[in-house]
C-alpha cells in the first residue's frame, strides 16, 4: 500500500515538472534539421507580438501589404490596392500616406510626357536608406526617389521628389520595364526586379540610367530533355517549349553591398542568391544541408511540390538572413555560414500564420512579415531563446568569439537539440586549445571537419606527454631489428666456419 | 579437432600468399577446412557490427542511433552466401568441377586478409585525422582487390577453368545473383499476400460466425 501511495505521489509530482520555464513563450512548436536531415523539435525563437493592419493603426487604410521596409525610425508599407506607401513610426502610428508625389515646393509633380499628375498606381516595392526613399510605382512603370530628410516647419516628413526613373533610354534586351521590387546598395545603385524577367535583375546607375542585367539564374535541365533535344531536328526543336532562365522574385542588399535575391520559380536550380559584383552566387552553404528551406521528404516523390520557394529575403547587419517561403508559408532563418537557426510561421488563418506572405524585413532584432491577402503585417519579436541565438550570431559575426560561446552554452542548456550551437562552442574551445572539450562539442554537433582538427591537436598533446614511451618502444624495435640481423650474421659465419 | 583447426589455419596463411598452389592443395589434397571457413565468415559478420559502431568518429558515417546488429550481421555475410549459391548454380551447369563446399572454402579463405585488414582499419580509424583517413581508405581498397584476386585464382583452380572462362562465369554469377534476389522478393511478396489473405479470411469468418 505504501508503495502505491509513493508511486502515486511521484506520478503527481512528475506531472507538475512539465510546467517548465519557457512554456509561456510557446504557442506552437518549432523544429530544426540535424546532421541526419531529420526534423527535431526546437524551441520557438520568435513569437507574434503585434499585428499591423487597418484596425490597429489609426487613420490607415491598409488593403494589401506587398512590401515592408524598415529604415531608421520609419516602417514603410507598399500597398498596391490603395495605391499608397504607408509610413509608420516604430510604435506603429501612422506618420503619413504617400499617394501623390510632390516636389520640394510642395507642388504636385506633373509628368511631362502626358501632363498627368504623379499619382502612385499599384506600388509593389519600397526601399529606404539614409538619404532617399525608393518607390517602385509598378502600375506606371517608373521608380520615384524621394528625400527622406526633408521636413516642414512642424517637423513632419514631407518626402519631396528628387528623381523619377522611367524606362532608361539606353536599356537593352527584351525585358519590359515594370519595376516590382527594388533595393539600393551603399553606392546608391538601384537594383530593380522586373516581373517575369528572364534576363536578370536590372542594375541602374545612380542617375537612373541603365547599367546592366545582373545575376543570371540558371534553369534546371533534366537529362531526358537534354537527350531528346540532342536528337531532335531543328523543326522539332522549334516546337519544343523553350527553357527560360527563372525570374527573380525579390532583391535585397546587405551592409557590405552584396545583393541578395530569391525566386519562387521551382524550375530554378538555386532558390536564394547572394551575388558578388560579378553577378555570381556566393551564398555560403556550410550548414548541415545545402538545401535551403525544408528538406525533401522521403515520402513525397514530387520534388517541386515540397520544394521551398522564397518570395522575400531580409538580411540583418550581422549576416543573419530570413527567407520567406511560399510553399509552406514558413520563415527560415540562416546565419551567414548557412546554418539553419530557426523556423517559424506556417499556413493558416490563426494569428501568426500566413495566407499569402509577400515580404519580410528586419526591425532591430524583430522580423516583420507582410501578408498581401490578409492585408496585414505581423511583427515577430524574439523569445528569450531567439534573443540568445541572435546575440550569439551577432557576437560571432563581429569577432567576439568568447561572448558568443557563453551565449551558445546558455542556448544548449535551453535546447539540447540545437546542434549548431555545439559546433560554435567547439570552435571557441578549439581557439583556446582546449582540444578535449572541442572534440566533445564537435561530436555533439556532428562536425567531422573541425573534429578532425581538434583531434589532431589532442593527439599531438598526447604524443608530447607520453613521448618517452613512444621513443622507448621505437628504440626497442630498432634494437630488436639490429640484434636479429647481427645474430643471424653470426650464425651464418659459424656455419661457414664449420 | 582444435589441433586440426590450428594446422589448417597455418595452411591458410600459406594459401593467401601462394593462391594457385595453395588452392590446388585445398581442392584436391583435402587441406581445406569447412569449419575454418565458417568461422571466418561469422567473424566477418561480427566485424561488420564492430565496424558499424566502433569505426572512429571521423570515418564513421553510420547513424549509430539506428543501429541494428542483427541486420548488420546478416547484411555483412549475405552477399557471400549469395555469391556461393549463384556461382555454384551457374558452374554446375557449365562444367565447373567445384562442389559447393569448394566454392565456400575458396570464398571464405580469400576473405581472411580482408578480415584482418578491416579489423586493423577499425582500430586505426580511431587515431587518425581526416587527412590521414584517405590512407586507411586506400588500405581498405587494397584489401578488397586482394580479396577479388584470391577469389578469382581460387575459383580458377576449384572449377579447373581458364582465366577467360572464369571471367565469363563471374559475369554469369552476377546475373544469376540478381535473378535469385528477384525470385526471392517475388516469393516473399506472394507468401505475404497469401498469408494476409488467409488472415483476413479467417478474421472475416470468425466475425460472421
Amino acid at each position: 500500500m505504501t508503495k502505491r501511495i509513493i508511486s502515486l505521489v511521484t506520478l503527481v509530482l512528475l506531472c507538475f515538472t512539465f510546467a517548465t520555464a519557457y512554456a509561456e513563450h510557446t504557442d506552437d512548436s518549432s523544429y530544426i534539421y540535424d546532421y541526419w536531415g531529420s526534423a527535431n523539435q526546437s524551441l520557438n525563437a520568435f513569437e507574434l507580438s503585434t499585428v499591423i493592419n487597418s484596425d490597429s493603426v489609426e487613420g490607415a487604410s491598409i488593403k494589401s501589404v506587398d512590401d515592408v521596409y524598415v529604415h531608421g525610425d520609419r516602417i514603410y508599407i507598399a500597398d498596391s490596392l490603395s495605391n499608397a506607401i504607408h509610413v509608420l513610426d516604430l510604435d506603429y502610428n501612422l506618420v503619413t500616406d504617400i499617394k501623390i508625389i510632390r516636389d520640394a515646393e510642395g507642388k504636385i509633380v506633373v509628368d511631362d510626357s502626358n501632363n498627368k499628375q504623379a499619382i502612385l498606381n499599384a506600388p509593389e516595392g519600397v526601399f529606404a536608406n539614409d538619404r532617399s526613399l525608393y518607390i517602385a510605382d509598378t502600375g506606371n512603370n517608373r521608380i520615384f526617389v524621394l528625400d527622406v530628410n526633408a521636413k516642414d516647419e512642424e517637423g513632419n516628413n514631407t518626402y519631396p521628389m528628387t528623381m523619377v526613373i522611367n524606362k532608361p533610354e539606353n536599356m537593352v534586351g527584351s525585358t519590359e520595364f515594370i519595376p516590382s521590387k527594388i533595393a539600393v546598395d551603399n553606392a546608391d545603385r538601384p537594383f530593380v526586379v522586373v516581373k517575369n524577367s528572364t534576363e536578370g535583375i536590372i542594375e541602374l546607375n545612380t542617375d537612373g540610367s541603365f547599367s546592366r542585367y545582373f545575376g543570371v539564374n540558371s534553369p534546371k535541365v533534366s537529362l531526358i530533355d537534354f537527350f531528346w533535344k540532342s536528337i531532335a531536328s531543328d523543326e522539332q526543336k522549334e516546337k519544343m517549349s523553350k527553357i527560360y532562365a527563372p525570374a527573380f522574385t525579390n532583391v535585397e542588399t546587405d551592409s557590405d553591398g552584396f545583393v541578395y535575391a530569391v525566386t519562387t520559380d521551382t524550375a530554378s536550380e538555386e532558390m536564394a542568391f547572394r551575388f558578388n559584383a560579378k553577378g555570381s552566387n556566393v551564398l555560403r552553404k556550410f550548414g548541415y544541408s545545402e538545401t535551403l528551406g525544408d528538406l525533401p521528404s522521403a515520402s513525397s516523390s514530387d520534388e517541386s511540390a515540397t520544394k521551398s520557394t522564397f518570395v522575400d529575403v531580409a538580411v540583418s547587419d550581422y549576416g543573419v538572413y530570413a527567407l520567406l517561403d511560399t510553399s509552406k508559408n514558413r520563415v527560415f532563418l540562416y546565419n551567414f555560414d548557412g546554418n539553419l537557426l530557426t523556423v517559424f510561421g506556417g499556413k493558416g488563418d490563426t494569428k501568426g500564420k500566413f495566407n499569402t506572405p509577400s515580404s519580410i524585413c528586419w526591425m532591430g532584432n524583430s522580423l516583420i512579415v507582410g501578408d498581401s491577402k490578409l492585408a496585414c503585417a505581423f511583427v515577430f519579436t524574439p523569445t528569450d531563446f531567439g534573443t540568445l541565438v541572435l546575440e550569439s550570431e551577432e557576437m560571432y559575426f563581429n569577432g567576439d568569439f568568447d561572448g558568443a560561446a557563453v551565449k551558445n552554452k546558455q542556448i544548449v542548456n535551453m535546447n539540447a537539440n540545437y546542434d549548431h550551437a555545439y559546433v560554435s562552442i567547439g570552435k571557441n574551445e578549439l581557439m583556446r586549445d582546449n582540444y578535449k572539450a572541442a572534440m566533445d562539442n564537435f561530436r555533439l554537433g556532428n562536425d567531422k571537419t573541425y573534429y578532425s582538427t581538434a583531434f589532431g591537436g589532442y593527439r599531438n598533446l598526447l604524443i608530447q606527454k607520453y613521448f618517452a614511451i613512444f621513443a622507448i618502444v621505437f628504440l626497442a624495435f630498432v634494437v630488436w631489428v639490429l640484434w636479429t640481423e647481427i645474430s643471424y650474421n653470426r650464425k651464418q659465419k659459424k656455419l661457414e666456419e664449420l | 579437432m582444435m589441433k586440426k583447426l590450428l594446422e589448417d589455419f597455418k595452411y591458410l596463411t600459406y594459401v593467401i600468399f601462394h593462391p594457385f598452389d595453395g588452392f590446388y592443395e585445398v581442392r584436391f589434397r583435402g587441406k581445406g577446412n569447412l569449419a575454418l571457413g565458417a568461422i571466418i565468415l561469422i567473424l566477418y559478420g561480427l566485424l561488420a557490427i564492430i565496424k558499424y559502431q566502433y569505426t572512429g568518429f571521423i570515418m564513421n558515417n553510420n547513424p549509430l542511433f539506428a543501429m541494428n546488429s542483427i541486420t548488420t550481421f546478416i547484411f555483412g555475410i549475405f552477399p557471400f552466401l549469395l555469391f556461393c549459391i549463384s556461382n555454384w548454380s551457374v558452374t554446375a551447369i557449365f562444367e565447373g568441377s567445384g562442389k559447393f563446399s569448394d566454392i565456400f572454402i575458396v570464398l571464405t579463405y580469400a576473405l581472411f586478409p580482408k578480415l584482418v585488414l578491416d579489423a586493423v582499419i577499425v582500430i586505426l580509424s580511431n587515431v587518425v585525422t581526416a587527412e590521414e583517413a584517405t590512407i586507411l581508405t586506400a588500405i581498405s581498397a587494397a584489401g578488397s582487390v586482394f580479396f577479388a584476386f584470391l577469389v578469382f585464382a581460387g575459383l580458377c583452380v576449384a572449377h579447373e577453368y581458364t582465366a577467360g572462362t572464369n571471367v565469363a562465369m563471374l559475369v554469369a554469377t552476377f546475373v544469376a545473383a540478381i535473378i535469385i534476389i528477384f525470385l526471392a522478393i517475388l516469393y516473399i511478396t506472394l507468401i505475404q499476400k497469401a498469408v494476409s489473405f488467409g488472415y483476413t479470411f479467417a478474421a472475416e469468418f470468425m466475425k460472421r460466425w
